[in-house]
This record gives structure tokens, C-alpha cells and sequence, in this order.
């Protein structure tokens, strides 16, 4: 799925992603549909805005699937990504009044599993569709 | 999304119903400032109707807070879902607001 440059694209992915769970697995709790949406949703933000620098011309791609128990999802953005170590942890106190910086902790924080490439403009995530 | 708002006293109410995210935060935001503007001693922002914030909707929050503090309010959010309150948690986002079950 190949997405465009654009904020609204957020809404778009992650409603795709909720109809496919949707339609693969019946029985799927309210708060892991939450986590998923809300991760997709930050990833999608970050490629849009961070990865992409909101350039309407460079494409954002995503791949999903279910194998088993869990969902796989890859969004890659067009940018010259970043280092995952070098940010700054949003819990810190001296952080916590920052108005942004929380995303990935989020993302982090509700997938299983959450990896970057080494270049940085692609994250892979993981859930257990529980 | 909608922002409903009502004076109890000295206190302002904001009832949220809606998505609380990158693409309301905007609008949301407009209203807090206009809310802010009026000084009121006391803000609730009621939550009863919200189902879903990301972090965007948390740094809007964020932001009022900010903003209240500077003449000597006070900001309370009210009635959080689990899910919504347990986001404040793992961000620690908890420790910088005042999070009740009621308006009260």
C-alpha cells in the first residue's frame, strides 16, 4: 500500500489496517484495535511530517500482515531517516513539560516487538492480535 | 469531534466528545486558548466522551497546562477511560496532571 505525503494519510492507513484485522481475526480486544491504531497512526504522523518533511511528492509505503497470532506492519518513509538511540527519553523529568518527543516511547511502549532499519526511515512493529 | 463548555462558579468545564488526535488537535487547541483567555481559577476538561488521544492530543494538553499555570490556574482532567488514563501513565504524564475520577 503506498501512501502520499499528506496528514490525512494517518486516518486512511490506520482504518485500512483496523478493516483487515477486522475481517482476519473475530474476536480481537478493544484495547489491542486501540494500540495498533494509535501506533500506526504515530508511525504514519512521524513519516509524514519528520521522515518526509511533509514533501507532497515523496511516498510513504506500508505492509501488513497476520501470521498466527500477530501483526506485522512496515511503514517506510522516502526520508534520510534517524539514529533510534539518540532520542531523548520523554519520561525524564527534565522532558516532561516538552510538547512533543513521545510518539515512538509511545509506540514502543504498547507494540511487542518495535524495530528501525539501519538507516532509519523504516519501522517494523509487532502485536499480538489478543 | 465537539467542545462543549459550561461555568460552574469559578470553574469552566470542558466536555469532550470525540477523537482527541493530530487531526482535532488544531480546533481543540483554538478552544482551550479561548477558554484560557478568561482566567478562570479552575479548568475541568471532562473526558467521559473521548475515546481515543494520541501524542499530539497529549501535547495539546500539555500546552494548556503550560499555558493555565502562567497566571496561577489550576487544570483537572476528569473521568478517563482506562485505556486513556493508563497513555498518562506509561508517558508519565500522570505526575504532571491532576487526574480525578469525577469533576468534583
Amino acid at each position: 500500500m503506498q501512501l502520499t505525503t499528506d496528514i490525512k494519510s494517518v486516518r486512511t492507513a490506520s482504518a485500512e489496517i483496523i478493516k483487515y484485522i477486522r475481517k482476519e481475526k473475530k474476536a480481537i480486544s478493544k484495547d489491542t484495535l486501540f494500540d495498533i491504531k494509535l501506533c500506526v497512526e504515530e508511525a504514519i504522523r512521524n513519516a509524514v511530517v519528520h521522515g518526509n518533511e511533509n514533501k507532497a511528492d515523496l511516498p510513504i509505503e506500508i505492509s501488513f500482515s497476520i501470521k498466527g497470532d500477530k501483526i506485522k506492519i512496515t511503514i517506510c518513509d522516502s526520508g534520510k531517516g534517524f539514529v533510534f538511540g539518540d532520542l531523548p527519553d520523554p519520561t525524564d523529568g527534565k522532558n516532561l513539560y516538552k510538547e512533543s518527543g513521545r510518539g515512538i516511547y509511545i509506540m514502543h511502549r504498547l507494540m511487542d516487538k518495535l524495530e528501525y532499519n539501519e538507516k532509519g526511515n523504516c519501522v517494523t512493529m509487532e502485536k499480538r492480535l489478543i | 469531534m465537539h467542545i462543549k463548555t459550561e461555568d460552574k462558579n469559578d470553574v469552566k468545564i470542558c466536555y469532550i466528545n470525540g477523537e482527541v488526535d493530530i487531526n482535532t488537535a488544531p480546533q481543540i487547541k483554538k478552544i482551550f486558548d479561548k477558554v484560557i483567555a478568561e482566567k478562570k481559577p479552575k479548568i475541568v476538561v471532562n473526558f467521559k466522551d473521548v475515546s481515543y488521544i494520541d501524542s499530539s492530543g497529549l501535547a495539546t494538553l500539555v500546552e494548556m497546562l503550560k499555558n493555565i499555570r502562567t497566571y496561577g490556574g489550576k487544570l483537572k482532567l476528569a473521568n478517563l477511560s482506562s485505556k486513556i488514563k493508563s497513555l498518562f501513565e506509561i508517558t508519565k504524564l500522570d505526575k504532571l496532571f491532576d487526574i480525578s475520577a469525577d469533576e468534583n
